[in-house]
């Protein structure tokens, strides 16, 4: 086989009108992960009744099976709720105009949530509960001194996991091609399919996210440098 | 004035506290001395709610929580009128000291931030620590440590001030310096409830001792009475013991 050195380029340069949809998929279900997550986190810790018992099925379930199931039962079962309930009730909403790309949305963010409440539990866990009694003791609320005492420092030591997840999301968000979003890698397969040059193709989409990984990476230290600056220094 | 009246905690089926009465006059400083395990600790965090006690009332003036169905409200004022320093410090370990004093001045007082910072400035400059502002916690000493939780406690303008035996868990070269702030403070009139194991700042800081045991408070009096006199059999053989091995002084 020969390989094309100079296709690789164009690859690359034929792949990145794909890079918005792949980093618009990651951060979604990132940030919707997260949110998720930190109420799951919660739920569990705090034993809100009937809802802790919910949260953790949920967390065993999702981390019990690949993401590319959550995608294609999402893909196949959404439609049959949606236009369900929409018969019962009357809407004029159909699950056709669901885009392609909402059904990512919705399946990564149902998995990341599930990963991501056990980094924030275990984050959560890992500050001192003198923290919270010393923020109650001065009179703070309790959803005062969550936000203010218990999060900033739950989220420091949370941060390498959590950009470990987020790095696991954006490789993830590949298995959207499965149900025709064209991300960077289906628009890979579009290229390699096209020039008949495969491996230059799938060389230059792992590029591109290797690239995407080392920005996580070097983001992830800028903040963890801001955030923990608390923590280093020190006599005591 | 604070008054307890028949405070009771249990843990499980463990009594720990058996009903306490306790009053404390306003610039008073109270020492609460007794055996470990006596219940001291959960008192004090009774006194502020972050234990929750099984009956008792806790009046401070003429505001008071009936322990049995105390209000969410209630809880939340006692919390903004007592103020806490803790054995193992508790600062905020992602502020700076002066952010540490600021915190509730801003958050809870509704201080403008300005202000706030002015009167955190103010009071770390009154417990010795004016060239700190800016340290965190993790750069102090456990003594700076602990002087900054002191202001912290200061800074929300208390009708008390519960101490948790401020000074156990510093290296000995330490604890004058807190009990020097401790003193201080307390000479300027502010009501404090300290639970400590140094008998002779106990004798000299405090004008009324409470000794407690099992839960229930054996003898109280004038610093005088107890150390010197005191009627009850278990009181002299707590401080026979405190007063023969506690070879420092201040
Ligand atoms: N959260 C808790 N759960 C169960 N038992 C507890 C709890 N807190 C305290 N206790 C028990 O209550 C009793 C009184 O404890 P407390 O900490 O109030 O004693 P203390 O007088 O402060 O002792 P020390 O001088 O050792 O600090 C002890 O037997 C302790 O084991
Ligand atoms: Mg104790």
């Amino acid at each position: 086989m020969q390989l094309d050195l100079s296709f690789i380029w164009t690859a690359f340069v034929g792949l990145l009108p794909a890079v918005p949809t792949t980093i618009r998929i990651t951060v979604v279900s990132v940030l919707s992960g997260f949110a998720i997550g930190t109420f799951i986190a919660l739920c569990r810790m705090y034993r809100i009744p009937v809802l802790h018992r919910a949260a953790a099925a949920y967390v065993t379930v999702i981390r019990g099976t690949p993401m590319l199931t959550h995608l294609l039962l999402i893909y196949v079962g959404l439609p049959l709720i949606v236009d369900g309930l929409a018969e019962r009730f009357g809407w004029a909403f159909r699950s056709v105009q669901i885009p392609m790309i909402g059904f990512a949305y919705i399946s990564f963010s149902i998995t990341a949530g599930a990963y991501f409440s056990e980094i924030i539990r275990s984050g959560l866990q890992s500050v001192n509960k003198g923290q919270l009694e010393a923020a109650h003791a001065i009179g703070m609320t309790t959803p005062q001194a969550l936000r203010r005492i218990v999060f900033p420092q739950a989220f420091a030591a949370a941060l390498p996991n959590l950009s470990n997840s987020v790095i696991g999301m954006l490789h993830g968000s590949t298995l959207a091609f499965t149900v025709s979003v064209v991300d960077i890698f289906a628009q890979a397969e579009i290229v390699a399919t096209t020039n008949w040059k495969f491996f230059e193709a799938y060389l230059a989409a792992a590029l591109l996210f290797w690239g995407l990984t080392i920005l996580i990476e070097r983001l992830t230290a800028l903040l963890e440098k801001k955030v923990t600056r608390y923590n280093r220094g020190g006599v005591a | 004035m604070i008054k307890l009246r028949g405070i009771a905690k249990s843990f499980g089926k463990q009594e720990v506290l058996k009903g306490i009465d306790l009053t404390v006059e306003k610039g008073e400083v109270v020492a609460i001395l007794g055996p470990s395990g006596s219940g001291k600790t959960t008192l004090l965090r009774c006194i502020n709610y972050l234990e929750k006690p099984n009956a008792g009332e806790i009046s401070i003036d003429d505001f008071s929580v009936n322990c049995r169905k105390p209000a969410k409200k209630d809880i939340h004022l006692l919390r903004r009128k007592t103020a806490m320093v803790f054995q193992q410090y508790n600062l905020f370990r992602h502020k700076t000291a002066l952010e540490n004093v600021m915190e509730g001045l801003v958050v809870v007082k509704k201080l403008p931030k300005e202000e706030a910072r002015r009167i955190g400035a103010e009071l770390l400059e009154k417990v010795g620590l004016a060239d700190k502002l800016d340290a965190y916690p993790s750069q102090l000493s456990g003594g700076q440590q602990q002087r900054v939780g002191i202001a912290r406690a200061l800074a929300l303008n208390p009708e008390v001030i519960l101490f948790d035996e401020p000074t156990s868990a510093l290296d000995p070269e330490l604890v004058g310096e807190v009990l020097a702030v401790i003193r201080k403070i307390a000479r300027e009139g502010i009501t404090m409830i300290i639970v400590t194991h140094e008998m002779g700042f106990a004798q000299d800081v405090a004008n009324h001792i409470v000794f407690m045991e099992g839960g229930l408070v054996v003898e109280e009096g004038p610093p005088k009475v107890i150390f010197q006199a005191p009627k009850e059999e278990r009181t002299r053989q707590f401080l026979a013991r405190y007063t023969s091995d506690s070879a420092y002084s201040i």
